[in-house]
């Protein structure tokens, strides 16, 4: 995978003359020094004055300066007042999509890679926010969701962003817009068992000699040679169709396979509960089915409640925002305010924290990784827990163990470089380095600039187009005007003021009117 | 549901509402040692005390003032937060929508003072609110200044009655007036449609009250309310979230001479500062976000927003809207604030002495001075980090979240 230091800016549409500027400054990646002050390896592990070695994308050494030799013609970045920290792994999202949700009750067959749009603003802000790892997942609103993609939060097309394609089916335990509880679980019944009558049904056809499958299969131009043209028994230990293996797998219905997959145990599952009533039915599904050791159970609302449950099955869990859950008790009238996090983590369960409200695309924007893993640390959560949540688990939780959410050897070389304590509203990500490449650099984030500075974007004021040192410049010069101008102001509300005490306390329209046209 | 996780959460809320129980003979005797005293006039005090007694601080110092009171030892200690756009009222029925200007009417004869909303503040760390009308009409009447704990009685929890004269430009007041545009459909339309329409009824208002001056004849009750806010005895705060309408609130009070105006959900402060400056306004701003949106009217409000306004030299407070999640409350809004470049103290005294000060019940809370009611939140933490928890909360004197109860 290719990415480009200047991803992140060539993202910003309106930034496409200042990316090409940036991109002839591209580090030389394929070694890449990380020194820092403090090197967080994993939750607990701290390296004082450590490197971090990257080639090739791939972290080859960590440890103390002096401990490790760093490569003569490696690009070197950080220094002691930075600390380092692996990349935040974001276990599952529906964001930065065209929408999160088909109107389709039962549509495994989707493919999150069609909806994800890589220029949608919610990637450049998991960067912002040194996200580097996110597993993208249809929303809840559905039965069957379709299938997500891991992805790293940079590249200008969905190929180079993936980092995983082809992943789990969202599923939901929980009604969608318009259906009640009942029917919702009589859907996702009927989804399996429709499943296994059409399976039924091609194993028939088979013995009957029938060749309509066949002929299906070729009319729409499926392939059928190799191993497509193989039958293979049934595997899955919910249930099993006999003589599956009388049936090439290249005929069975395309619409099928992400399904026969679950139930035979070769895809991973997410299935949406919204609420503690929803987890038995998740977790019964999933075992009926087979798929249960694959299932990964997303827990928002009040499921809490059924913590003793979601650790007897010992699934994880990936727990949804707001982590204080707050309900009216019904006979007090008080409001009941539970630290969802701590609760889990009590029972022993294994959770990763999201930062999305799970049901919808557009979000309150406090919900930022780091800023939740605090909060959940502010309401009871031991700290390094709070850590492995939005690091090492949603690795493990993903199957990236071995790849990403710790500064370890081999791993991909996503590294953070903070100005301060980590999840502390006081630090801001300087850098973010994603596999052995800078991703983000906060001193040209050009949003933040606009925001914090003042400084405007190219392109969008009137001869500002030409950025770089002399619309700088220029945008300089406008703030010490801006100052100018504020100086005199207010020293013309003074006087104004002055004035005013000085004169009866009679309305004075026309003064106002005219302040009223100063101003335009 | 799992009984015995359901259980602790229970035990836990049912100390919180014993605790908030107005229990007559409560003990309001403590000495509080912390690693920091953030006293928000003031330096804050590293290793200090705080004597509390009778309801009231008693000694504020760097060595122990003694007294024999048990000792609740934290990491921090700030003065009970304030918040001037709390926004915990009945809806409609907190504000008269017979006229556009009830501005004799106050608020607090309005409010269930039960509403589980205010003890939500409370163990959040917000001591005192103002609480103002829905913004349905233009001058919707009186905001109330209350204590969110002790006796729910108005006499118990009033700081003061009339503490602010509550107004709105906007979309709000005229909202779901009969249309602005194609002919009226009812003979009960209610005017105004436009914010030109609002700016007109609130001109009119002052106008008339300043008219009033010079003849007793045009005096009416009404005009006696606006003399109030004319004369500076109280402050006027307006709800004001775009730029145009903070514009409109600048120019009132050019007008007018309005020596204490408060813009409400000001979002958009931050585009316009010199102006408001001039106006010599003070601004309380609408939650933050890592975003950008906030306030009314879809008003932009710039995450550094704080930082900015703080920077110009304008007297800020922050708000949390009676937010239902804890990383939005008033008690994280600091941090935000922070996060986008406002120092420390700024950010505490935003919370504490700047809205006492606006509505000018600093005489007897916003800061931990000798004297003042003993409002005060004791903290795991750092004060404000997200990371950090409320451990106690202490009002006049009485400790209504235990720090040596909370796990």
């Amino acid at each position: 995978m290719q990415t480009s230091p200047s991803t992140l800016f060539a993202r910003s549409v309106l930034a496409s003359s200042f990316a090409l500027l940036t991109s002839g400054l591209a580090l030389a990646a394929d070694k890449l020094v990380i020194e820092a002050g403090r090197v967080i390896t994993r939750p607990g592990h701290e390296i004082k004055n450590g490197v971090i070695v990257i080639e090739n994308g791939r972290i080859t050494k960590v440890g103390a300066q002096g401990e490790v030799d760093k490569p003569w013609d490696a690009t070197v970045i950080g220094g002691p007042q930075y600390v380092a920290f692996p990349g935040f792994v974001e276990a599952q999202t529906s964001r930065g999509l065209d929408r999160p949700n088909e109107n389709i009750d039962v549509a495994p067959f989707l493919d999150i890679r069609d909806s994800i749009d890589p220029i949608n603003f919610a990637y450049e802000d998991y960067l912002r926010h040194g996200v580097t790892t996110l597993n993208v997942q249809q929303g809840g609103n559905c039965v069957i969701g379709g299938r997500g993609m891991v992805v790293r939060p940079v590249g200008m097309t969905v190929d180079e962003m993936a980092v995983r394609t082809d992943y789990a089916l969202k599923l939901s335990a929980s009604p969608k817009a318009g259906k009640s509880a009942a029917t919702q679980a009589m859907a996702l019944r009927r989804a399996f068992e429709e499943l296994r009558k059409r399976l039924e049904k091609q194993v028939q056809d088979k013995r009957d000699g029938k060749a309509r499958d066949k002929r299906e299969a070729l009319f729409q131009g499926r392939e059928l040679e190799g191993d497509k043209a193989k039958g293979r028994a049934m595997e899955g230990k919910g249930w099993r169709v006999d003589g599956l293996e009388l049936v090439p797998r290249g005929e069975l219905d395309e619409k099928d396979l992400q399904l026969l997959e679950l139930v035979e145990g070769k895809r991973d599952a997410y299935v949406w509960c919204a609420a503690a009533m929803d987890v038995r039915k998740a977790l019964d599904l999933a075992k009926e089915n087979g798929f249960l050791e694959r299932t990964t159970l997303v827990l928002a609302g009040d499921c809490w409640k059924a913590a003793d449950v979601v650790a007897a099955s010992g699934r994880p869990a990936i727990l949804i925002p707001p982590l204080l859950h707050v309900e009216t008790e019904p006979i007090t009238g008080k409001e009941v305010e539970t630290p969802v996090a701590k609760v889990f983590a009590e029972k022993g369960v294994k959770f990763a924290i999201a930062s999305e409200t799970g049901q919808a695309s557009s979000l309150p924007s406090h919900h930022v990784l780091w800023y939740q893993a605090a909060l959940a640390i502010g309401q009871g959560l031991p700290r390094e827990r709070a850590i492995a949540a939005v690091t090492t688990v949603p690795a493990e939780i993903l199957g990236l163990r071995d790849r990403v959410g710790s500064l370890e050897e081999g791993k991909d070389g996503n590294v953070l470089l903070l100005d301060g304590e980590p999840l502390s509203v006081r630090t801001h990500v300087q850098f973010v380095v994603i596999e052995g490449k800078t991703a983000y650099d906060r001193s040209k984030d050009i949003r933040l600039k606009h925001l914090l500075e003042g400084k405007e974007p190219p392109g969008t004021q009137a001869g500002a187009a030409d950025f770089g040192a002399a619309g700088a410049g220029k945008a300089d010069a406008k703030k010490d005007a801006l100052k100018q101008d504020e100086a005199a102001e207010r020293k013309a509300g003074e006087e104004q003021r002055k004035a005013d005490e000085k004169q009866s306390s009679g309305p004075h329209f026309s003064d106002a009117d005219a302040a009223g046209e100063e101003r335009g | 549901m799992e009984k015995s996780t359901m259980n602790e959460a229970l035990l836990g809320v049912l100390a919180f509402g014993l605790l908030c129980a107005p229990a007559g003979a409560a003990d309001t005797n403590w000495l509080i040692k912390a690693k920091r005293v953030y006293t928000a006039d003031r330096e804050p005090i590293e290793d200090g005390w705080v004597q509390v007694g009778d309801g009231r601080i008693r000694a504020v110092s760097a060595v122990s003032p003694g007294g024999g009171f048990e000792t609740l030892e934290v990491d921090a200690v700030t003065p009970g937060l304030i918040d001037l756009s709390v926004r915990i009222d009945l809806g409609f029925d907190s504000v008269e929508q017979s006229t556009e200007t009830p501005a004799r009417l106050e608020v607090e004869n309005a409010l269930d003072l039960w509403d589980p909303r205010f003890e939500r503040e409370l163990r959040s760390g917000v001591t005192s609110v103002l609480v103002s009308p829905p913004d349905r009409a233009v001058i919707g009447g009186w905001s109330v200044a209350l204590k969110t704990g002790g006796p729910p009685t108005l006499e118990r929890r009033r700081i003061a009655g009339r503490a602010a004269l509550r107004a709105a430009i906007g979309d709000e007041p005229s909202d779901g007036n009969r249309p602005a545009f194609f002919q009226p459909d009812s003979f009960y339309n209610r005017r105004p449609t436009t914010r030109m329409g609002v700016e007109w009824v609130l001109r009119k208002a002052f106008h008339d009250a300043l008219a009033a001056r010079s003849d007793a004849a045009r005096a009416t009750s009404e005009t006696q309310v606006y003399e109030e806010v004319l004369s500076g005895k109280a402050p006027l705060i307006v709800s004001a979230s775009t730029t145009q309408d903070i514009r409109t609130a600048c120019f009132l009070q050019r007008e007018f001479k309005l020596p204490r105006l408060i813009l409400d959900a000001a979002a958009e402060a931050w585009k316009d500062p010199p102006m408001v400056v001039a106006s010599g306004a003070s601004v309380v701003l609408p939650p933050l976000t890592f975003g950008g949106r906030g306030g009314n009217d879809f008003a932009f409000h710039s995450w550094n927003s704080a930082a900015l306004l703080h920077e110009r030299g304008l007297t800020i407070a922050l708000s949390g809207h009676n937010a239902l999640e804890r990383g939005e409350r008033l008690a994280a809004q600091p941090g935000l604030a922070m996060h986008a470049g406002l120092p420390f103290d700024a950010a505490l005294a935003a919370v504490t002495i700047n809205p006492a000060r606006m509505i000018g019940i600093d005489g007897r809370v916003g800061s931990i001075a000798v004297g003042k009611d003993a409002d005060l939140v004791l903290w795991d933490g750092k004060p404000f980090e997200p990371s950090s928890r409320i451990v106690g909360v202490l009002l006049e004197g009485e400790l209504v979240l235990d720090p040596r109860t909370a796990k």
